[in-house]
């Protein structure tokens, strides 16, 4: 059977993951580079290839027409949803795009979905390469915070990676498992995720049972658009005000001076959490170089109002789960903001105990999502994640209003029937309009889906239509209705709100393939010629030893003809004749590898190191 | 978006977790009965089993939730046990305020009016919230009342069906159970909207 990772798809890096089979640990699977982490850029060639991971991040500087960024603030969103990211992130998106966004790479179109299919495709390629075998099924992390619409969209990012998606972990709760694991916690933990672009606040109770640990998500909070993006951009902010003020230069948010600027400050930002000053000096296009001097008690003054922004979601979260901020137990901090000494403290204070950050921040939640995916293949564990939705479900009724038939932190799989009649005689159909959210009215809800129930002409008030509205353990929506007084079952045709309908995810399946075979042949390629050099070298050696001279002429006219036609294979791009060849050498060489080998060991038993042979 | 099967599945609530229909639940035994039958039914536990297998799941664990959910909050587990009784239909719940709390109910509708006003208009707030903070607290002391009044009807709930008592002496229970509700719901909402007035 083919592998099973977990990947953290982030905002600002990307993580594959896998638990290793001797020692039972979660371990994270390097890239070329040697880093585990994939930074979440993708950008798209001159020559049509897609790049992306560090390779790309340098074009971010370079080729910023062709580079996208931070694209996970973009999933499952709508143009009238991102219009203040606009303004801070140097989106170019396709003014035509409406409830899907389209994002301009070069001269090309791409959804978000596409663009993070992009980096799971590569995360993909790095396991593999890994084991070297072909993975195809993966848990992945979203922040538990995501409604339906993102978690659609970063489940479609699977699909066009050629991903059976096993599950959608919820990031804090994947930090629980790793954490949980690792320091063998019971009672009630908080995991504060602070990452690039979201921040979640969990809360879990670990329990043990007779089966088994039991890992249950008893409530949770946050706020899909805050996380580290933002202390960048209230920096980024500050230094351009004093820019502007000092030397009369504005520069515009998404310019490639500004990206400069954001790379800058970013190294500002992580120095600061090490040492209590640090220096920004900036040249700017006048010649002269600004000059900013960041003390830690002005740059946190600065960042205080991040930081506080995270405490109301907290505050929830406790309320949620009926507990005080004293009962809990243990407290877990994710996500690379963390580090930032103000946040460590400011949860220390008001948790009253000193937090978890023993595990890399960074690499924690693809450790879980690897835990998670080695329990779901393996079918059966001692451990189970039983996780909530983070918002409530409900449907519009007259007026406008919601009701709500699914609350939020209710433990998933979740359900609700809700039953339907008409007001008018012959009505043909109801109107349902499925929203996420706690507020009280439709409009400040986010939809999810409308749909038309059909029902059959009857008088008004006779027909009885039960809607079964279904949360699954991914936390996405399903949708099915009957017929109460026939039992008729009916499937209803939902177009969500904010996503890809199923055609447009088939269709960029098909271009998507296209990609991969690409992709496919190009690696095997890369592998098939590194083989071919080791075999060549093998034979050039083997036929170098005096055992050589035992082959017969047509033994050795074989095997030069296969060296040949191996060297000339190589030069070329087609991996299935370069395999065809080296296995055509090594048949070649059959002979001569056993000659060579019976005398090493008739030289062994003699005692005599090889090199004097 | 797929489908799930609406066909219902045999059983309630109560029997899901081996309980017959009283309104007393030990927690503890609740909770650990939930545990045991989420080892049995969660999705990831099937993720390599058939496709049939994998929706008999899906539907078997939300169930079990929505019964875990219910069962759970004392409140909701009246409703329940009402509404599967037949007593209590959805959609027709009475918001009526109950006579006795009607003059007292128009004097915090006033006082609410008065602080709206108020707000608008940008005057001194001091005086209005202080009295709407005391009418807020006479409403949750009668809260309270409810809520042990509520308690009460099901210890007789219990109690009747151990005796195994007539289908009329139920129906009386469940008709004052469903008063109480009604005026639970009634006065908890008049709280929320004061709490909301004075923040």
């Amino acid at each position: 059977m083919a592998r099973t990772v977990g990947i953290d798809l982030g905002t600002t890096n990307s993580l594959v993951a896998y638990v290793d089979p001797q020692t039972g640990e979660p371990k994270c699977i390097s890239g070329p580079n040697g880093s585990s982490l994939c930074p979440s850029v993708v950008s798209l060639d001159p020559d049509g290839s897609i790049v992306v991971g560090e390779p790309a991040r340098r074009r971010l500087l370079t080729q910023p027409e062709r580079t996208v960024y931070s694209v996970k603030r973009l999933m499952g969103r709508g143009v009238a949803d991102i219009q203040d990211e606009l303004k801070l992130f140097p989106f170019r998106i396709d003014p035509t795009s409406k409830n899907v966004i389209r994002v301009r790479l070069g001269d090309k179109f791409f959804t978000a979905p596409e663009i993070s299919s992009f980096i799971l495709r590569e995360l993909k390629n790095w396991a593999e390469a890994h084991f070297g075998e072909s993975v195809d099924r993966a848990v992945i992390t979203v922040p538990a915070y995501f409604n339906d619409a993102q978690r659609q969209a970063t489940k479609d990012a699977g699909k066009l990676a050629g991903l059976e998606v096993l599950r959608l972990v919820n990031e804090p709760t994947a930090a629980a498992l790793a954490y949980g694991l690792h320091e063998k916690q019971r009672g009630h933990v908080a995991v504060y995720d602070l990452g690039g672009g979201t921040f979640d606040i969990s809360v879990l109770k670990l329990i043990s049972t007779a089966e088994g640990d039991i890992y249950q998500v008893l409530s949770t909070n946050g706020d899909t658009h805050l996380g580290g993006d933002d202390i960048d951009n209230l920096l980024l902010a500050f230094v351009h005000q004093r820019i502007l003020q000092q030397h009369s230069i504005d520069i515009s948010p998404l310019s490639e001076l500004a990206q400069e600027l954001r790379k800058e400050i970013i190294s500002i930002k992580h120095q600061i959490s090490e040492k209590e000053s640090a220096t920004l000096r900036f040249p700017l296009p006048n010649g002269a170089v600004f000059v900013q001097e960041f003390e830690r008690p002005a740059f946190e003054a600065l960042i205080r109002p991040i930081v506080d922004r995270t405490m109301g979601p907290v505050r929830q979260a406790l309320a949620d789960a009926k507990l005080k901020p004293g009962e809990i137990e243990e407290v877990v901090l994710v996500g690379g903001a963390t580090r930032t000494p103000l946040i460590r403290r400011t949860v220390q204070e008001y948790f009253g105990r000193k937090p978890h950050t023993e595990l890399n921040p960074d690499e924690v939640v693809a450790l879980g999502a690897a835990v998670q995916a080695n329990i779901l293949e393996r079918g059966v564990s001692n451990m189970l994640l039983l996780d909530v939705t983070p918002l409530s479900l409900g449907i519009e009724t007259y007026g406008g209003t919601v009701a709500k038939v699914i609350p939020r932190n209710s433990t998933i799989p979740a359900s609700a029937q809700e039953l339907y009649t008409t007001g008018v005689d012959n009505q043909t159909g109801i109107d349902i309009h499925v929203l996420q959210g706690e507020r009280e009215l439709a409009k400040d809800c986010r939809s999810l889906a409308r749909f038309n129930l059909k029902v059959p002409p009857a008088p008004a008030g006779l027909p009885r239509i039960e809607v079964r509205f279904l949360i699954d353990a991914n936390g996405i929506l399903q949708v099915g209705a009957k017929d109460t007084r026939t039992g008729e079952q009916r499937t209803i045709e939902v177009q969500p709100s904010y996503g890809i309908s199923d055609t447009e995810i088939e269709r960029m399946l098909e271009e998507s393939i296209e990609y991969a075979e690409q992709d496919f042949a190009e690696r095997q390629a890369i592998e098939a010629r590194t083989e071919a050099e080791t075999i060549l070298t093998a034979t050039q050696k083997a036929l170098g030893t005096p055992q050589a001279a035992d082959l017969s002429r047509e033994e050795r006219e074989t095997i030069d003809a296969a060296v040949a036609a191996l060297k000339e294979s190589v030069t070329g791009s087609d991996y299935k004749l370069m395999r065809k060849r080296i296995d055509e050498l090594n048949n070649a060489t059959m002979h001569l590898a056993e000659l060579v080998m019976n005398s090493a060991v008739s030289t062994a038993l003699q005692g005599r190191k090889l090199a004097e042979v | 978006m797929s489908a799930p099967s609406t066909a219902s599945v045999k059983g309630d609530h109560f029997s899901l977790f081996g309980l017959s229909r009283k309104l007393w639940i030990e927690m503890s035994a609740l909770e650990k009965k939930f545990l045991e039958l989420s080892w049995k039914l969660h999705p990831d536990k099937f993720v390599n089993a058939s496709a049939e297998e994998q929706e008999t799941s899906l539907k078997g664990s939300s169930q079990l939730n929505d019964a875990y959910r219910v069962l759970r909050d004392p409140v909701a587990r009246v409703e329940y046990l009402l509404e599967i009784e037949g007593m209590r239909k959805e959609g027709e719940h009475k918001q009526q305020a109950p006579p006795e709390l009607l003059e007292e109910v128009f004097e915090l509708n006033e006082s609410l009016d008065e602080l709206r006003e108020a707000k608008a208009s940008g005057r001194d707030l001091g005086a209005l919230k202080s009295r709407l903070e005391s009418e807020e607290k006479n409403f949750q002391e009668k809260l309270g009342e409810v809520d042990a009044q509520l308690q009460e009807a099901a210890r007789q709930w219990d109690a009747a069906i151990d005796a195994k008592a007539g289908d009329s002496d139920r129906k009386a229970i469940m008709v004052r159970l469903n008063e109480m509700l009604n005026r639970r719901s009634y006065i908890r909402n008049l709280v929320t909207n004061v709490q909301k007035e004075l923040q």
